[in-house]
């Protein structure tokens, strides 16, 4: 399906929408502007209805069962949208600056390519709207795993305020479809790409010179285990976002490293820590809910067996988990779904071991005493963490955050410095 | 291999317990041969501390590693090179994913007489030429999987008048004919040679929910048949139970129940499972199931729902010995069935929800390098 100018269209429109498509977004950039003003009040609105449960059958369609927008809903209210605004463009944020000699006027780059991710329902709709915040056109090519929910979520967004349409297109296109992708990619000022290397790379051969390329790539992160302030609350903590997360996300846990280089501490963590996490499997609904983590768990063994890289490891089997004391020091990918790695990592060889992975580190969850807290953070941010938080806020999103270490927004303006007559 | 051929050329294919020393001789073979040419595979029973010798009884086949069809998806195995293999096949890809199965000429001379004689076990085999309609992929040469096969191969079991595809391939992607499909079934409807619908259940439901809506109904000649493979695929969420689909092929196509076969079977597992004429799928001689519990991968008893584990000594090209599937299922007595045949059967509920999604950490780890070319 295609979502152009606020209708929905069959595949077999493409050629025609993308035909007439630069004409249309050449008119929509002679006119002046979007305002932030109308993206906020209609996200607001939009987002009070969703809130009030007014498209929960719609919702239950469309979203993976067991799975909701509560992370995504705080992030639509006006507190929090206005708030994004001057965290990351300041306190005027489209106000012009004067200078001696110039005026500096604030303006949307243009027209946003957005590869939109499919590891989180609504995340396709989220990056439009950063971009509809600024003011910009934004061409969406949606993940291969939408099933309909940010075409829903664009139609309701329309419905709410009309004006928005000409803002917004989205495409359900098969990856295979170049072609069209380098159509899209033609008639953009910039390129967003979520996405693994291969998503990446795809991306940089699709954005011509010209066209300004924006990578939100793959991260991994970790929890760092110094001592606790609250044991039992915080290894519970731990324990509810492994298994809730399914550790897919870029700011998941996948290993959890103890500053310790003492291999009997390990065990007993790992003894201590399983029993957490088999009472936050318990929680997963339904039936056959431990099948995924002990898929996983089974078939990443074995792959660690065929590559020759499992000796030396101890596997603590939970129901529908498992921790994995590993020999080695790296931050890796866990086999997922509630299966985590514990790892040796003494606090002096922190840095090196992380900056083996630098470009790749997203968050920290700290878990430590609170008279270390402040000298962790300063290590962990020093080796390339973008985020640091406590045990159970790994996935958390916070108000002015800013997204993998830089803030989204200020890329998506450009200046226009005016001479003064 | 002497004890797989003998496996597989039995006569009679639902005798479980006859067949059982047969079964645990061939899996015994199987194993060591895999053992012996596939360094992966016997890596894995050396850290598991498996050997064929522990297989003594029929009770010890829970003992052979399993590896989730998963597994073949981010890894090829091989036991054999590959210009000794009579094909390589992939699974359909549901996912984006798909795995790499090799078949070597014996699993292919041991498939024959098994879906030769299951075949007219369940009245597939029929000398009366008939036209048939193929509610998948028309086979193309850029087109591997093994569920195109099984579609192509599934109309020899008359002599094929005709076929007729529903998916043909269009600048190097598969586009629906639905159209040309519903006038090849009007004008069947007039042959003197019955016509066989061969095709996923997904595809024929919502072929047949469209010609309802355009109040298109047809009555296909006496003896005309429904064969369907490979499951709903992508479509499980719209999944209808058999009563349904069964009533609304009756109602617009005019098959009668008693002639529709449903097949199940996956690359990585070809045995060749039909519905008995209760539509139930009873294990044949061919392979063992074991259902295991979801959280802990033990084996559970008889009716409790768990992963599917399926057995066969048939390959020997890649090592699929005892592989599981992202399906939930369980086991019933064959008593319960009715229809006759004896041995358990399975009832497969659908898959669990393994995020087939890519996954943002997963990204993350492809600068490890993996995944390999076949």
């Amino acid at each position: 399906m295609i979502f152009a100018n606020g209708k929905l269209l069959p595949d077999t429109e493409r050629k025609a929408v993308l035909d007439g498509l630069e004409a249309q977004l050449d008119a929509v950039r002679t006119a002046p502007p979007l305002e932030a003003e109308t993206v906020i009040s209609a996200v607001d609105a939009l987002g009070k209805r969703l809130e009030d449960g007014e498209f929960a059958p719609l919702l239950s369609r469309f979203l993976p069962a067991g799975m909701g927008l509560d992370e995504l809903l705080p992030l639509l209210r006006r507190e929090s949208l206005e708030g994004k605004l001057t965290a990351e463009l300041g306190p005027e944020p489209f106000v012009s600056k004067d200078f001696a000699k110039t005026t500096a006027r604030v303006l949307p780059l243009g027209v946003l390519f957005h590869i939109a991710p499919g590891n989180m329902p609504g995340l396709p709709v989220y990056t439009a709207l950063e971009g509809l915040l600024t003011g910009n056109i934004n061409l969406v090519k949606l993940p291969h795993g939408d099933k309909g929910l940010s075409l829903a979520a664009f139609g309701l967004l329309v419905e709410q305020e009309p004006r928005l349409a000409p803002y917004i297109y989205a495409f359900d296109l098969p990856s295979g479809r170049r072609e069209d992708m380098k159509v899209l990619a033609a008639l953009a000022d910039g390129l967003v790409v979520w996405g693994g290397d291969g998503a990446v790379e795809a991306a940089r051969t699709l954005a011509g010179p010209g066209c300004k390329l924006m990578e939100w790539g793959h991260r991994l992160s970790f929890a760092y285990l110094s001592g606790y302030e609250d044991r039992e609350a915080e290894l519970s903590a731990l324990a509810s976002h492994i298994v809730e997360t399914g550790q897919r996300l870029c700011s998941s846990c996948q290993v959890i490293f103890l500053d310790t280089d003492d291999r009997e501490e390990g065990l007993a963590f790992c003894r201590e820590f399983l029993p957490y996490l088999e009472k936050a499997a318990a929680q997963r609904p339904g039936p056959g809910a431990g099948a995924p983590a002990s898929l996983s768990g089974h078939t990443a063994l074995l792959e660690r067996i065929v590559d020759g890289r499992a000796e030396g490891e101890t596997i603590f089997r939970g129901k529908g988990c498992s921790v994995i004391l590993r020999p080695d020091r790296e931050l890796e990918l866990s086999p997922m779904e509630g299966n985590v790695l514990v790892k040796l990592l003494p606090q002096k060889e922190l840095l090196s071991a992380l900056r083996r992975r630098k470009g790749r580190l997203q968050t920290a969850g700290l878990v430590c005493a609170p008279e270390k807290r402040e000298a962790l953070t300063d290590l962990l941010a020093r080796a390339g963490l973008t985020r640091v938080t406590r045990a159970g806020g790994m996935s958390a999103s916070f108000p002015g955050e800013a997204h993998d270490g830089e803030y989204a927004l200020r890329r998506y303006v450009r200046m226009v410095d005016v001479e003064k007559g | 291999m002497l004890s797989r051929q003998r496996l597989f050329w039995r006569l009679r294919p639902y005798d479980l317990p006859g067949s059982d020393r047969a079964f645990l001789r061939a899996c015994r073979d199987n194993c060591a041969y895999h053992i012996c040419h596939c360094p992966g595979y016997a890596a894995i029973c050396r850290h598991l501390g498996f050997s064929p010798e522990q297989l003594r009884t029929i009770d010890d086949l829970a003992k052979i590693p399993v590896i989730p069809t998963l597994f073949f998806k981010r890894k090829a195995l091989f036991s054999m090179p590959q210009w000794r293999m009579a094909m390589k096949v992939t699974s359909s890809g549901t996912s984006g994913k798909y795995s790499r199965i090799g078949f070597d000429w014996g699993s292919i001379l041991a498939e024959a007489p098994m879906v030769i004689n299951l075949g007219f076990r369940h009245h597939l085999v029929s000398p009366k030429p008939a036209h048939c309609v193929i509610l998948g992929y028309k086979p193309h040469k850029s087109n591997h999987t093994g569920v195109t096969r099984t579609m192509f191969g599934l109309t020899h079991f008359s002599p094929p008048l005709s076929r007729t595809y529903a998916l043909h391939m269009v600048d190097g992607g598969y586009v629906p004919n639905l159209d040309s499909v519903a006038r090849a079934l009007k004008k069947f409807e007039r042959s003197h040679f019955p016509t066989r619908v061969i095709g996923f259940p997904s595809y024929l439901w919502f072929g047949l929910k469209r010609m309802e809506e355009l109040g298109l109904r047809v009555k296909l000649p006496k003896g005309s048949r429904i064969i369907l493979a490979g499951g709903w695929k992508q479509h499980s969420d719209q999944e209808v139970d058999k009563g349904t689909l069964y009533a609304l092929v009756e109602k617009t196509l005019g098959v009668p129940e008693e002639n529709i076969n449903e097949l199940f079977g996956a690359v990585e597992h070809p045995v060749f499972y039909n519905t008995c004429k209760r539509h139930h799928f009873h294990i044949p001689a061919y392979g063992r199931i074991i259902i295991r519990d979801p959280d802990t991968l033990e084996p559970l008893p008889m009716g409790r729902v768990g992963l599917i584990n399926l057995i066969s000594p048939l390959m020997c090209a890649t090592p699929t010995l005892s592989v599981m599937t992202d399906d939930l299922g369980y086991l019933t007595t064959g008593e319960k069935c009715g229809c006759g045949i004896q041995t358990p059967y399975l009832t497969i509920l659908g898959r669990v929800g393994m995020s087939d999604i890519q996954t943002c950490a997963a990204g993350a780890s492809e600068l490890l390098g993996k995944g390999e070319a076949f």
